[in-house]
């Protein structure tokens, strides 16, 4: 079979769909981790507020990982048909997974950082957790749009 | 209204009784007392020597609370207390606590003892691990069969046990030979650092050897007060540990056996601790030589049976009960209904309405429920949610946050669970179900028109309560003015988009805006800037833009939720080739659907609380309330009940 280059830029779209959240995500999610190993050093009852606080900037990569896949059905490779795609239905799919891909890195650091200062919020007034929280969501907000954004893109795409 | 209304309550009476009243008061658990040290009120003589009586009396229980917490810190790890989880706190009589009153002296007895087993026990452990160090230096030493009290002088002869550090080793043994002195040198065994030797020289040597010592930082070990061989030490130390351990075992046999004496010290330690709360509002209150005044916060329902419980315990007392003043920093009960009451863990940790504003929580409730589900919409996740809380709620005795973090869940998951049915999701894919309304897969925008919708209607909500608040206020043109009009604005705006309104739409939507232009700049002096910050005000129109375009993460976080169940099923088939591979199959299988019903129930509780935090609260809601927290029986241990 021929491979087109708009079956390379799809699948090129779908790998940074994956990887680039994926990172964001990962040192987002470190970050959170250094600073709630801090606190739980102290005070070991804490873990669970921490891990919560944790888990936020996660979320980016898993609606990478999302995008990345819905890619991968739409060109059919999870079928093991892929569709041969034009360049430019390969550039459209690229151009879909933009969003996620960029938002994605950017607003898990971001939010791992509003995260981090909820774990010092935790340290020092566990009651007040719910706040912390919030102002990490408010961050992910923008991951979401993100996703929404290129969800859409993808399933309004005619591909066949 | 579901913020309980508060009565101000003031009490005189006689400080003889002034405990026992307190005490019937703690018992109702429905009166918080105030300050009143903080409203300056003069009582003619002021009675200083109260506050310092207290503090003593306080010091004093605080004393004994501290020596019952260690003792019950202490025996924790010999008894075996059920989980107060599953089997609930342990329950202890009124007639058993007097019983334990009337010994006191003995169980304060029993606690010094425990100190005094608690200092055996360190001392136990430090001679142990002194031990330990010495047979560590000694250890290497073992192969030397010389009693070590022969070791030194004999007249003529010196035998000594010498450590060489190893680098030094073999120059030493060199320039020994090469000297040609009258030694004899027998290695004896490695350390860590030297190498150890028996060293056996003539006296005339002496010089000569103790040169050689200095040049190769040679050290003799002396093993002062020991006596025995080096491997009879370590047997004698081994020995003593033995003895060491047999006794540790025996007062920990000991401890074990006074194990369950646990709960009389916790049913003693409570009791102190009610009397300590009790005292610490003693310090709330002014009065004189005699007399006591006290002010306290009364929810207006239990007004009679607060009277009742403090003019039945003595005729001497009066009790006053009044309105709450402008001043007064009112704390905050809510009272809803109970299906909405695990809602008002939401509120609770945003912060709590205003003593004067309105509950959210009746508001609130509707929506967080609708949003949670729309967000996980899986009816196989709402199925497991709702069961596994379910069970929670059945099987613990969950209490306080706990127990409506779990209700909302159980909530929660029935609302998922209605979504799931909506959009026909089962566990992702896994099983196929006609969805009674259509898949969000199918067509996103539909639902995501469905999510404005939902926002547009909280949005309004928001608005209306904030009209509401105006016009309890008694500001009926303010209500009118500010969010009257911009619902008129904004429906005419939501009109717009359907082609049949078009007409009246534009209409309605102008009279809005004309509306606001001229009325949003009344506070302004002057005719040209009230105009254009009325001009300006129309900006606000992105907010709300913005505030409705918020909701569409209803769309996404289900369509994520239904996704990833759809990534699971596919990874999970692709394993299932033979047995072991349907094995296989079946952990991932559980294991994911897990981890997404965690990481997307996170998700709902996070970012449906954020929709009410500030898409919805942002428009009407005073937060900023204090706890009604009352004097009360709240114990740390056990259950004391009454008969």
């Amino acid at each position: 079979m021929e491979v087109t280059l708009g079956q390379v830029l799809a699948l090129l779209g779908a790998a940074m769909a994956v990887f680039l959240p994926g990172i964001g995500s990962a040192k987002g999610v470190g970050l959170v981790g250094e600073a709630a190993a801090g606190v739980v050093t102290e005070d070991p009852g804490k873990f669970s507020q921490t891990l919560i606080l944790q888990a936020l900037p996660g979320t980016q990569g898993i609606y990478g990982l999302l995008t990345g896949f819905v890619v991968m059905q739409r060109i059919g490779i999870l079928g093991g048909n892929l569709l041969p795609l034009s360049t430019y239905q390969g550039l459209l799919v690229f151009a879909a997974c933009l969003p996620i891909a960029i938002v994605g890195l950017l607003s898990a650091i971001a939010q791992a950082r509003a995260a981090a200062a909820g774990v010092g919020i935790v340290a020092k007034r566990p009651e007040e957790l719910a706040k912390g929280i919030t102002y990490a969501a408010m961050v992910e907000t923008y991951a979401v749009l993100a996703l929404l954004a290129s969800i859409l893109m993808l399933f309004g795409l005619k591909l066949a | 209204m579901a913020i309980v209304k508060m009565k101000k309550m003031y009490v005189f009476g006689l400080h003889k009784e002034r405990d026992r009243i307190l005490s019937a008061l703690q018992k109702l658990g429905a009166v918080e007392i105030a300050d009143l040290k903080e409203e300056n009120i003069d009582v003619g003589i002021n009675n200083e020597k109260l506050p310092e009586q207290v503090g003593h009396e306080l010091s004093e229980l605080e004393l004994k609370l501290g020596r019952l917490k260690f003792a019950i810190d202490f025996l924790k790890p010999y008894g075996r207390e059920l989980n107060p989880l599953i089997h609930g706190r342990p329950r202890v009589s009124m007639r058993k606590l007097q019983d334990l009153l009337n010994r006191e002296g003995e169980i304060f007895e029993l606690v010094d003892s425990l100190s005094g087993v608690d200092q055996k026990l360190s001392r136990l452990k430090t001679e142990e691990s002194r031990i330990k160090n010495q047979i560590e230096l000694i250890k290497p030493w073992e192969r030397l069969d010389v009693p070590v009290e022969e070791l030194g002088s004999t007249g003529k002869v010196e035998v000594r046990a010498v450590a060489v550090p190893k680098k030094n080793f073999k120059p030493f043994m060199d320039k020994a030979v090469e000297k040609d002195l009258p030694v004899e040198i027998m290695p004896v065994g490695e350390g860590r650092e030297d190498s150890l030797l028996l060293m056996i020289y003539h006296n005339s040597a002496k010089s000569d050897i103790q040169e050689l010592f200095k040049e190769f930082s040679v050290n003799t070990e002396e093993f002062s007060g020991f006596s025995g061989t080096p491997a009879q030490i370590i047997d004698q130390f081994q020995e003593r540990l033995k003895v060491i351990e047999a006794e540790r075992q025996e007062v920990k046999a000991e401890i074990s056996g006074l194990a369950d004496r646990l709960l009389d010290l916790e049913a003693l330690y409570d009791y102190w601790f009610l009397e300590k709360q009790k005292k610490e509002n003693f310090l709330k209150m002014v009065g004189t030589d005699k007399v006591f005044l006290m002010k306290a916060w009364v929810p207006e329902p239990s007004v009679g049976a607060v009277k009742e419980a403090v003019t039945s315990t003595t005729g001497a007392v009066h009790v006053v009960f009044a309105e709450p003043s402008e001043e007064d920093d009112i704390p905050v009960a809510l009272s809803n209904p109970r299906l909405v009451q695990p809602f008002e863990i939401i509120t609770e940790l945003y912060s709590l309405p205003d003593p004067r504003g309105i509950d959210p929580n009746v508001f609130m409730a509707p929506f967080y429920f609708v949003f949670f589900g729309m967000m996980v919409s899986d009816a196989g996740y709402g199925l497991v949610l709702s069961l596994l809380t379910g069970l929670a709620l059945w099987k613990l005795k969950l209490k306080g946050m706990g127990k409506k973090l779990a209700e909302l869940l159980f909530l929660g998951g029935i609302s998922t669970f209605v979504w799931g049915m909506i959009f026909g999701s089962w566990f992702g894919d896994l099983i196929k179900v006609k969805p009674l309304w259509l898949n969000p897969l199918d067509n996103p925008l539909a639902v995501l028109f469905l999510s404005f919708a939902f926002g547009l209607i909280q949005i309004y909500t928001g608005i209306i309560l904030n009209g509401y608040r105006n016009i309890r206020n008694g500001k009926i043109a303010d209500a009118l003015m500010d969010q009257g009009l911009w619902l008129v604005l904004l429906t005419g705006l939501v009109m717009m988009a359907f082609p049949n309104f078009a007409g009246i739409a534009k209409s309605v939507a102008l009279a809005g805006a004309v509306g606001l232009v001229l009325t949003q700049g009344r506070s302004q002096k002057g005719i040209i800037k009230k105009f254009t910050s009325g001009l300006l005000s129309l900006y606000n129109v992105t907010g709300y833009l913005s505030d409705v375009l918020s909701y569409s993460r209803l769309l996404a976080l289900g369509l994520a939720t239904g996704v990833i169940a759809m990534v699971i099923n596919t990874m999970a088939r692709m394993l299932g080739v033979n047995i072991l591979g349907y094995i296989a199959m079946l952990l991932v299988m559980i294991g994911g659907h897990f981890f997404n019903i965690a990481v997307n129930a996170l998700g709902a509780y996070v970012h449906s609380s954020r929709l009410q935090y500030i898409e919805f609260f942002g428009k009407f809601y005073d937060g900023g309330g204090r706890s009604f927290d009352p004097l009360r029986i709240r114990t740390k241990y056990v259950d004391l009940e009454d008969a």
